[in-house]
């Protein structure tokens, strides 16, 4: 389980990310609950933390994709795959995500360069 | 004085060149309309966050906006990344961000960049750093003015133009300018240059000739002595006339604040660079031109009412008619004086009657802005 921050450091309708390899976005809705998924866009490498939070979905700030938070499902393209969810468990007020141990839905351009290739 | 002498009784214009020449043009944005506050839109137009215009202000596009908690902002119409025109439309609303057409640099209503592709990869980009460069703005009588200016002068010079007319500030605050609603708005597109339509606007020896129907309601002007050659005077209707329309019928219903002295008046206020201001006491006509080319300007007119008549949907079409008579006749004039600006003859420029002498000082101030002085 890896410490995100204190619950009271997230205000509701605010992101955090996470800067781990990939980077992981944890957001906390207006209703009060916290969610956490891949940070990066399946389309193209954007940060979903920049993106519109509303209700359980955010909206990619680059192209206007949107995922559900819940499920990491897109719910209207471009982007085409879903980004992973992650775990949270608060404890005495602080956030933790455990990573998922599926593979990622990186874009193109990310997966390329983790395969070591030109991107 | 270069050549002959003149008679006293005339005193010289600017030169022919003056009004043509896209160099003299050129210097006329940048030490003019880039250095001084521009009145750019009604702060009306930008009804909620995220609305926006886009105005030419000299040679620069400017996006003026407003944010999340209201305020005003306005940019350089220019991408950060590799310079593309950020929005393309003249009017229109985004919902929380602009974003560049081209590469999809990202920016908020605050200017900030707040998304780009691989931007989580280039942690050393500053987001401030590498927003939207702002201008400077202030909003007064309702309309939102930007200064491109790196050190803006102090808004006061604008105010001051309204006192040198009226006397005061007071009288102008009278009319509530920034809580009346706009009634009409009639953009026209004028074929002369800027200086000819202030030239224009400053005098009323042309008045008898080419506004039968002005000079009707405002039977002074028949004098040719323009509301402007005098402080604080404002030219009183006719005896006959119940109202300022276009055949003396009543107007509609006067501005509270108004006071007894000022009803029935009509009062003109030239405020420099752009702006023209009428008076009257149930309606504010408030003009801003847009320089585009030495011989192409740009009006925006707006006829301002209080909200319940605009609301109401009452006829307000004989005031609009009146002015809009008179903006036409005024513009045709300035239009069949743009041609022959470039002519041999008018090379040295013309002459000023005494009712238009007071325009000899609008043409030095534009002399001091351009650094060319007077030859007198
Ligand atoms: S990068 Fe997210 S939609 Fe294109
Ligand atoms: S020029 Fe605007 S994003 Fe590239
Ligand atoms: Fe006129």
């Amino acid at each position: 389980m890896i410490p995100v921050c204190l619950l009271v450091e997230l205000p509701r309708g605010e992101a955090y990310r996470l800067d781990i390899d990939p980077p992981v976005s944890v957001f906390h809705t207006d209703d009060g609950e916290v969610f956490a998924i891949d940070d990066t866009c399946t389309h193209q490498d954007a940060s979903l933390a920049d993106g519109w939070l509303e209700g359980c979905e955010v909206e990619c700030p680059l192209h206007a994709s949107k995922f559900d938070l819940r499920t990491g499902a897109v719910d209207a393209p471009p982007a085409k795959r879903p980004v992973r969810t992650h775990e949270v468990f608060v404890v005495d007020g602080m956030i933790y995500v455990q990573p998922s141990t599926e593979a990622p839905n990186l874009p193109p351009c990310i997966a390329a360069r983790l395969a070591g290739e030109p991107a | 004085m270069t050549s002959t002498s003149l008679p006293d009784s005339l005193i010289t214009t600017l030169p022919g060149s003056a009004y043509t020449d896209p160099e003299i043009f050129a210097q006329e944005q940048e030490r003019i309309f880039e250095a001084m506050w521009f009145c750019a839109v009604r702060s009306s137009d930008l009804a909620r966050p995220g609305a926006f215009r886009t105005v030419e202000v000299g040679r620069e596009s400017i996006l003026i906006t407003r944010a999340r908690d209201n305020s005003i902002r306005a940019f350089f119409n220019v991408c950060r990344h590799r310079g593309a025109k950020l929005c393309t439309e003249e009017t229109g609303e985004v919902k929380r961000a602009f974003q560049c057409p081209y590469h999809a640099w990202t920016y908020d209503l605050t200017g900030k960049l707040v998304a780009a592709p691989n931007l989580t990869k280039m942690p050393d980009v500053g987001r401030s750093e590498y927003g939207l460069v702002g201008v400077a703005t202030r909003e007064w009588l309702g309309y939102v003015w930007v200064c491109l200016a790196e050190n803006p002068p102090p808004f006061d010079e604008v105010v001051q133009d309204v006192v040198a007319r009226l006397g005061d500030t007071e009288s102008i605050e009278r009319y509530d300018i920034d809580n009346l609603e706009v009634g009409k708005r009639i953009v026209y597109d004028v074929k002369a240059n800027w200086k000819l339509i202030v030239e224009n606007f400053m005098e009323c020896y042309h008045c008898a000739t080419i506004h039968p129907e002005l000079t009707e309601v405002l039977p002074e002007f028949a004098d040719g002595y323009a509301a402007q050659y005098y402080v604080g005077h404002g030219a009183e209707f006719g005896a006959e006339v119940k109202g300022f329309t276009v055949d003396g019928s009543e107007g509609l219903d006067r501005i509270p604040g108004v006071t007894e002295e000022q009803d029935r008046r009509y009062y003109a206020i030239t405020v420099r660079p752009q702006v023209f201001i009428n008076l009257v006491p149930d309606h504010v006509i408030f003009h801003r031109m847009y320089p585009v080319a030495a011989d192409r300007t740009i009006v925006e007119c707006d006829w301002l009412y209080l909200k319940h008549v605009v609301e109401s949907g009452k006829d307000v079409s004989r005031s609009v008619e009146l002015f809009d008579l008179v903006n036409r006749q005024d513009f045709d004039a300035c239009e069949r004086c743009q041609p022959a600006m470039s002519s041999r003859l008018y090379a040295k420029g013309g002459v000023l009657v005494p009712s238009e002498h007071h325009i000899g000082e609008f043409h030095d101030f534009v002399q001091e802005r351009l650094g060319t002085g007077s030859s007198q």
